[in-house]
């Protein structure tokens, strides 16, 4: 087992960049507070010397570290300013009015949420998963992610999107 | 897979189908501005010779107020010692 290279950091920095990128963007919800946490993600990943043999652990340390990042920047705006993270105009109005609507209604979760639900349903991840990358215990996982499905769920009935109860 | 317990089958399509539309959204391209790989690695491997430095000097740091404490106390006994000496040559 050696330590990994630039060149193997490299590549994988091209094949996980762009989706961890896609979760912060989603579940933060503005660029700038994104491009921030996805590079200090990866700088912690570096300095933290992994092991070159195991990409999955790697992976799932950046996602730790990046949620972890997403929810003290959320705790710290909130002491700052009293309010959540700003999301940018364009987080909210993407191309067309349905996808507006989409992201309009996620953004209304709250971050912790966001992260639940995209690991769970876009990553694909299972509950250990889960609570490896937020640091949430499994049965945690379980009743944070029951409480984030069902207040989306609340969501999607109130715009009349869920209809076939 | 993630094992649910909770809701409907239909509530269940649905928040599965939204997740879906969410994770096709589009990203902004502004969302690309971060640094290339390169130059992470670089800050990275910048950030651990400092750590480094800073474990290695760490000893001194602390070594350097004991020995001006030891200083200190020698030549304040070395005064205490010498006291009589000197007040009798006087």
């Amino acid at each position: 087992m050696g330590r990994v290279d630039e060149a193997t950091f490299a590549a994988f920095h091209a094949r996980s960049a762009p989706a961890l990128r896609a979760y912060v963007y989603r579940v933060v919800g503005n660029s700038a507070d994104t491009d921030d946490i996805v590079q200090e993600a990866f700088l912690r990943m570096l300095r933290a010397n992994v092991r070159v043999d195991d990409e999955e652990h790697w992976r799932r340390y950046l996602y730790r570290v990046a949620s972890n990042l997403i929810v003290d920047r959320w705790r710290q705006r909130k002491v700052e300013q009293g309010t959540e993270m700003k999301q940018d105009p364009a987080s909210i109005e993407p191309d067309h009015e349905n996808d507006a609507a989409v992201a309009q209604i996620f953004s209304e979760l709250k971050p912790r949420e966001r992260a639940l639900l995209w690991l769970a349903y876009v990553e694909g991840e299972s509950h250990a998963e889960i609570g490896a990358s937020l640091g949430v215990g499994r049965r945690g996982v379980r009743v944070l992610l029951f409480r984030a499905r069902r207040r989306l769920r609340d969501l999607l009935e109130a715009r009349g999107i869920l209809v076939n109860r | 897979m993630t094992e649910w317990f909770d809701l409907n089958p239909d509530e269940e399509r649905a928040v599965a189908a939204f997740m879906s539309r969410v994770a096709n959204l589009r990203i902004p391209d502004s969302v690309s501005r971060i640094a290339d790989p390169a130059a992470l690695w670089n800050k990275a491997k910048l950030i651990q010779r400092w750590d480094a430095e800073r474990r290695a000097l760490r000893p001194l740091d602390i070594m350097q107020p004991i020995e001006i404490a030891g200083g200190l106390v020698a030549a304040g006994l070395l005064l205490y010692w010498s006291l009589p000496y000197l007040l009798r040559s006087l």
